[in-house]
């Protein structure tokens, strides 16, 4: 969705168009509830914090600013509140890759489930700020640029991060952990 | 040896796609030279390959319909109109109901023994019985979320009316059983709305629905004296309870 369009629907979700939001619902849901699910490695718990991101998006349309775009609003609004969740639960560090990988699945599991569970297993060892830059970078698409404005740090750090968290996550994945 | 970090910037730039003409060929050189770049260039490109495969994750079905019946009316917002308000709002419906309260009346006076304040036993497949329109306010007011059933169920007054407006989304068959204890209180009319296949059947102080994918629907109660209060809701899925809820009616004073 372009930028153009996105500004179209806020304009109308701030005079309370329900039909509005319900369209940024539709565009937004699945990536806010991936980014989500690889934050936090539970489904249910994803599901929560997507509603609570769009319940509080839908009551917080006067505080965006039109000179940004959208998906680093939402996005950014998503990590917050994954974390926050993270902290109520006591999961804010991170886990050792043992503590995560509950075994191999029957060996007709599918790849792509096996791939994806995998890696699952080896972002939850990462720090939350190194966990939060791969998804934005490899699960939301977002360029450097759009990962410095949403997590509002200099796009040199945004880098740094990225490279050290590619390293770690390279040595989980190897088995080097 | 370890690599300067400016060609692991560069590595990370031309993995990411963000690495201008002159970087790149700056980069080309530099792992020409160096086979330990090469292989650091191979890893991350392989595992970022990896990482960029990996489906993303379909959200539950009804998380947007429960996000969408969980908000609030904002202040330029009017509030939506209640269930009975859309009924008599379409002239259609309002001619059908009425024709269907018609029939209903006629049926009961021909069945006297459902004069008196007795529950219905079986009103199976009735439709749309119902009396006056009515401005019901609302009492209280429970969200459904589960991962295969969502929606809202609330509670409206009107006088001696209560009326249970269901509003939900049900993956598969599920039962509602609405338990209300005061046996002063009895079923009084059943109707549904952008939806059918709704089967409902009552008894003293309770009545049963089954239903399945998308339905909104109204169970009228008669409350005599307007009465305080308490509708319990049980949701059964294959006879095991999913969800448990509860409404309250209080009286204003």
């Amino acid at each position: 969705m372009s930028k153009t369009d996105d500004t179209k629907l806020i304009e109308r979700c701030r005079s309370g168009d329900r039909q509005a939001f319900e369209a940024l619902l539709v565009q937004y849901e699945k990536p806010v509830f991936n980014a989500a699910y690889r934050m936090l490695n539970s489904r249910d718990d994803a599901r929560d914090v997507t509603q609570t991101v769009f319940l509080k998006a839908f009551e917080n349309f006067d505080q965006f600013d039109p000179s940004r775009r959208f998906f680093s609003w939402i996005y950014r609004i998503t990590l917050n509140e994954s974390i926050n969740w993270l902290g109520k639960t006591n999961r804010l560090e991170p886990l050792s890759f043992e503590a995560v990988d509950e075994g191999k699945g029957p060996e007709q599991e599918l790849e792509s489930a096996r791939v994806s569970k995998e890696v699952q297993v080896a972002l939850m060892t990462l720090k939350i700020d190194y966990r939060s830059v791969v998804i934005l970078k490899h699960f939301l698409g977002c360029n450097y640029v759009e990962i410095s404005q949403i997590l509002e740090v200099p796009e040199k750090k945004v880098k740094s991060r990225l490279y050290t968290a590619r390293q770690q996550l390279k040595d989980a994945l190897t088995g080097n952990h | 040896m370890a690599i300067e970090q400016k060609y692991t910037d560069l590595i990370n730039a031309d993995i990411d796609g963000e690495i201008s003409a002159a970087e790149k060929a700056e980069l080309r050189e530099f792992l020409d030279e160096n086979a330990e770049g090469r292989a650091l260039h191979d890893e991350l490109s392989s595992m970022c390959a990896t990482l960029n495969a990996v489906e993303s994750e379909d959200p539950p079905p009804h998380m947007r319909h429960v996000i969408m019946n969980s908000l609030q009316p904002t202040r330029k917002e009017k509030e939506s109109p209640g269930f009975m308000q859309v009924l008599f709002a379409t002239p259609a419906l309002k001619y059908a109901v009425t024709f269907a309260a018609g029939v209903f009346l006629t049926l009961s006076i021909v069945n006297s023994s459902q004069l008196s304040n007795q529950a219905f036993d079986d009103v199976t497949d009735l439709v749309g019985t119902v009396s006056d329109p009515i401005e019901a306010k609302l009492a209280s007011s429970v969200s459904v979320t589960e991962l295969d059933l969502a929606g809202t169920v609330s509670l409206r007054s009107a006088g001696s009316m209560l009326i249970l407006d269901f509003d939900l989304v049900a993956k598969d068959h599920i039962e509602v059983e609405a338990d209300y204890s005061d046996r002063t209180i009895w079923f009084n009319g059943f109707a549904q709305l952008e939806s059918g296949g709704t089967a409902i059947s009552a008894e003293t102080g309770r009545i049963r629905l089954g239903m399945e994918g998308k339905r909104r629907y109204a169970v009228y109660l008669h409350n005599e004296g307007g009465r305080e209060t308490t509708v319990n809701l049980r949701f059964l899925a294959d006879g095991k309870v999913v969800h448990e809820a509860s409404l309250d009616y209080t009286p204003a004073r």
